[in-house]
């Protein structure tokens, strides 16, 4: 059954990210080239100025960068999951 | 790829906002004339799935690090209305809960993955006669991401102060996202490959 295949696979993908986006991306520094380009105009990030949100850039308050990392991953995808089937009672069609 | 708060200049920030907002509405309109329940539903389980692949980023040497974005393999599978669908809502997520992507530059970033990156891939797959299908699913990843790069050096060279930006982000990120493109471009197509043999059912684009 692919559904269930899809929904291991997402399981999975959030369980071994924070050794991508956490660990390693601390050991090396992380940095994309779009942060490269901004360099070079002296354009400022003011992500963290104006933030709203308790969970920004994937940390959840109070618990460790990893552990945070993977709750934010599965709120992240419970979320999605959540308005992806609010907009198919909306927009789909009936069978 | 995803352009934070503080990068744009405001007409950059609107006009991106304007055309993703009217595309956004024709997107809507196109799937709910169009699809069913269970559609949209497999789109938001491909979101899911796009919204973790995202959150693995590969560092790499020479201080870059890349992360798979996913908009040409939703454009494929889905096609472009559908598609568009399911990377906005990565995305939105991303920008409202994570403060992934700034809110002043979520049009840009929906602009650059949701509407050129999913139309890339859509159109290259589509390109490709039934023999070579995994090369169009190869290029439209590859080209999708380069696109969306340079397209996102246009928007960030258009907000700097300085007569040479234009110049110096185009060539910036589209040089580095053609090189990290090779890489979506070869995730994509080892994708389609395999649900093409598993689960054909599942090509709705």
């Amino acid at each position: 059954m692919i559904l269930r295949r899809a929904f291991f696979l997402i399981i999975v993908l959030v369980l071994v990210s924070p050794l991508f986006g956490v660990i390693l991306a601390d050991m090396v520094g992380y940095h994309e080239p779009l942060d490269l380009a901004a360099e070079a105009l002296g354009l400022e990030d003011k992500n963290e100025e104006i933030n709203w949100t308790p969970f920004i850039d994937y940390t959840v308050p109070g618990l460790p960068d990893s552990i945070g990392y993977i709750l934010a991953g599965f709120i992240g995808v419970a979320v999605v999951l959540a308005l992806g089937m609010g907009m198919a009672k909306i927009l789909g069609k009936g069978k | 790829m995803h352009i934070p708060d503080g990068f744009l200049d405001p007409l950059t920030a609107l006009v991106t906002y304007a055309v993703s907002i009217i595309y956004a509405a024709y997107a809507f309109y196109r799937v709910r004339r169009s699809k069913k329940s269970e559609e949209i539903v497999l789109a938001s389980v491909l979101a899911a799935g796009i919204f973790a692949a995202q959150m693995l980023n590969w560092p790499l040497p020479g201080g870059t690090s890349l992360h798979f974005v996913g908009g040409a393999l939703a454009g494929i599978l889905l096609g472009p209305w559908l598609g568009f669908i399911s990377v906005f809502l990565v995305l939105l997520v991303q920008c409202l809960v994570f403060h992934d992507g700034g809110i002043t530059a979520l049009g840009a970033n929906v602009f650059n993955m949701a509407i050129l990156d999913v139309l890339a891939g859509y159109v290259f797959y589509r390109l490709f006669p039934e023999k070579y299908k995994l090369l169009g699913a190869f290029l439209g990843g590859w080209l999708g991401i380069t696109i969306a790069g340079i397209a996102c050096g246009v928007e960030l060279g258009f907000s700097g102060q300085f007569p040479y930006s234009l110049q110096s982000t185009v060539f910036v990120m589209g040089t580095w996202h053609a090189l990290l493109g090779l890489i979506e471009g070869a995730i994509t197509s080892a994708v389609v490959s395999y649900i093409v043999k598993k689960a054909p059912h599942l090509l709705m684009g």
